[in-house]
């Protein structure tokens, strides 16, 4: 393999991780709190979808990203109605939103965009770090990427502060392993699972948006075909560190890049086993390192 | 870990009425959007029931459309009994799909009702396997079934995409699919000038072997006392871990099964994304039909007829047709759920009255908190 060839390979994998690394960034921050949501996807989906709408009725995709998590955002909100003021389980709520949104957003693009089917919105350029980028090698593998991915790498580091450092923080993590005890001091754990949940659904709403507003342009039925799955995996298979979630982001969508570049580079593994992988490493590895893979006690279950 | 979430829609409030009015609910807020798009709901829904039921053959295609919907759903109900979350019911069909085709195109054709008895039992095996795999991770190692039999979902869909696009790819195709089978491998159509074929027998067989599984045998006993209380279960000598294995594999036969009948009924050979999400779809309708086969069956027509219909309504664009079912489809549930919510909220308030008027004493505090957990 040639160097330009690693180059471009290590460029694919880092931009196609952020719009993951948004969605499983904020899965992990809900599911530490205790809320877990099968319906990433749907948060992703429908980011994805609302973040073309206001980019287009705006013109602006600032906008479009605040539109983005809005639309994520607002999922959450009625997976949040739906389980914790109607007192189901999070598990179902999370598959029927996936079925729901697909349907929204796929019924959206004939009522929205009506039939330009093909709407399409300029999107997020390539922003070289200045001196960094000038850099041989490294300069084009890491730093010519788009705004938003260095966004959402730095949301690694900040995510592992918030967690484990501040006040807030500490709040979620009780409220997710022990929330009898968190109540006791003084915790509004119902209030704390309301914020990482809305948190979540506006990160995978960027999430969704970065696949289309910095990626395709537009919206297409289904776009993010599965990579809320893949975000969940990963939070997984990253043990709900922010850390370990970054690298199995980085794990997966290197194995996305090789599928995409595996012609080109001469490598004969047949793709479906590339694009099973993830999710068969997250399964392998909560089969053999259970003990090291511990999610937090009170997942999933309401308050 | 997860802890194990028991179910709380027991068979105590068999409610037909809550399930009935959700899908209601459901038809009236997707006219607002159907209206918001341009379209009369009232000429759609007409268009829907026609094409859905009005000639024997759009009910012949309706019930079909349902099949693949209903098997998975009394799989996924099979585990719940046991508290099991059955998230991967699509990767067991798919698992399903590919051993009964494996039958179909590797085996000599043995007499007639032979060779399709073989396919679906291979297919029920092969779903039976996929889905113990969460079992076993959840039984011996504490790992959430939820997690894992979602995750197998896509391995499975891929494991079929290799087959299909690799070795078991028929040369000159213009999409990516298996031969066509022999006819000692299909469900033979049932009655003439409709699409009904044999698969409503099997699914038919199944509903009943669902029941009777449920209420008259002791492993529909260990279901219901391992889902109800796994502790307890656990102190009166229960396997429980084997329960659990079995309680899993089971539900993943009826979901193979679900692939097959689609398969060897409908399509006639093994072909990419033949299922649209009829494992996550089944989800939804095993909790409309608050777990009895009874209500699983009408459940998955209801579901069968909204796609079965989909192809009558007139819109602007080919996929909003099938994204009108999904959404009722999904506003259903999400009704659903809000109102057993309700429900049980406005119960607790009433035996927490009759526990004060009982008492004399202020003893709200003694009503247990609804944790949405066993006991319901």
């Amino acid at each position: 393999m040639t160097l330009t060839a690693l180059t471009l390979l290590i460029a694919a994998t880092i931009g196609l991780a952020a719009p993951l690394l948004f969605a499983a960034l904020g899965e992990m921050i809900s599911e530490r709190g205790g809320a877990i949501n099968v319906g990433l996807e749907a948060m992703m989906l429908a980011g994805a979808f609302t973040g073309v709408w206001a980019a287009s009725s705006s013109g602006s995709l600032i906008i479009g990203f605040l539109g983005a998590a809005a639309g994520g955002a607002a999922v959450a909100l009625l997976h949040g109605v739906v389980c914790f003021v109607f007192g189901a389980e999070q598990v179902v709520s999370g598959v029927v939103l996936n079925i729901l949104v697909l349907g929204l957003t796929t019924y959206g693009i004939g009522a929205v965009f009506g039939s330009d089917m093909t709407h399409s919105v300029p999107t997020l350029p390539n922003f070289p770090v200045p001196g960094l980028s000038g850099i041989p090698f490294l300069g084009q593998a890491f730093f010519t990427q788009n705004l938003m991915v260095y966004v959402a790498f730095l949301l690694v580091p900040a995510s592992a502060w918030f967690i484990s450092r501040t006040k807030f923080g500490l709040a979620i993590r009780a409220s997710g392993e022990q929330p009898a005890a968190a109540r006791s001091m003084g915790v509004d754990v119902r209030k704390v699972r309301w914020i990482v949940l809305l948190l979540c659904g506006a990160l995978a709403g960027v999430g969704g948006g970065q696949l289309t507003l910095a990626g395709l342009g537009t919206f297409t039925q289904n776009v993010t075909a599965g990579r809320g799955f893949i975000a969940l995996a990963a939070v997984i298979f990253g043990r709900w560190q922010p850390l370990g979630t970054m690298i199995a982001v980085l794990l997966f969508t290197l194995t996305e890049a090789l599928q995409i570049r595996a012609q080109v580079m001469g490598i004969h593994v047949p793709y479906q086993f590339l694009v099973m992988s993830p999710y068969l490493v997250t399964v392998v590895a909560l089969a053999l390192f259970v003990g090291r893979m511990r999610p937090p006690k009170s997942l999933g279950v309401n308050d | 870990m997860l802890t194990r979430i028991v179910t709380a829609y027991s068979p105590r409030f068999h409610g037909v009425a809550i399930s009935v009015a959700a899908i209601v609910l459901a038809f009236a807020t997707a006219s607002v959007l159907l209206l918001a798009g341009g379209v009369n709901p009232i000429v759609a829904y007409v268009g829907m029931a026609k094409a859905a039921f009005g000639s024997l053959f759009a009910i012949s295609v309706t019930v079909n459309k349902s099949l693949p919907r209903l098997l998975p759903a009394l799989g996924i109900a099979l585990s719940l009994r046991a508290g099991l979350w059955n998230i991967g019911a699509e990767g067991q069909l798919y698992i399903g799909a590919v051993a009964c085709a494996a039958v179909a195109l590797f085996v000599p054709p043995p007499a007639f009702p032979f060779g399709v008895l073989l396919a679906l039992a291979a297919a029920a095996a092969a779903g039976a396997v996929w889905a113990a795999i969460p079992g076993v991770l959840r039984a011996f190692r504490g790992v959430s079934e939820v997690i894992t039999s979602l995750m197998l979902v896509y391995v499975g869909i891929q494991v079929a995409n290799y087959l299909i696009e690799g070795p078991w790819l028929v040369p000159h195709s213009t999409f990516p699919a298996t031969r066509m089978f022999g006819s000692a491998f299909r469900l033979p159509i049932l009655m003439s000038g409709t699409l009904l074929n044999a698969g409503v027998i099997v699914a038919l067989v199944a509903a009943y072997a669902f029941h009777f599984i449920t209420s008259r045998t002791m492993f529909g006993l260990w279901l219901r006392a391992v889902g109800g209380n796994e502790r307890a279960s656990r102190v009166i000598g229960l396997p429980v871990p084997w329960i659990t294995v079995a309680a899993m594999a089971a539900g993943g036969a009826f979901a193979g099964l679900g692939g097959a009948v689609e398969i060897l009924g409908v399509r006639g050979r093994l072909l990419e994304s033949f299922s649209p999400g009829y494992g996550f779809q089944a989800i939804a309708i095993a909790l409309l039909g608050r777990l009895t086969p009874t209500g699983i069956v009408a459940s998955a027509l209801v579901f069968g007829a909204l796609e079965a219909g989909g192809a009558g309504l007139q819109v602007t664009s080919v996929g909003m047709s099938s994204s009108v079912a999904a959404i009722i489809e999904g506003l259903a549930v999400i009704y659903l759920l809000a109102g057993l919510g309700l429900v049980d909220a406005v119960q607790r308030r009433r035996a927490a009255k009759a526990e004060l008027g009982k008492q004399q004493l202020p003893a709200a505090a003694s009503v247990p908190r609804h944790d949405n957990g066993a006991g319901s």
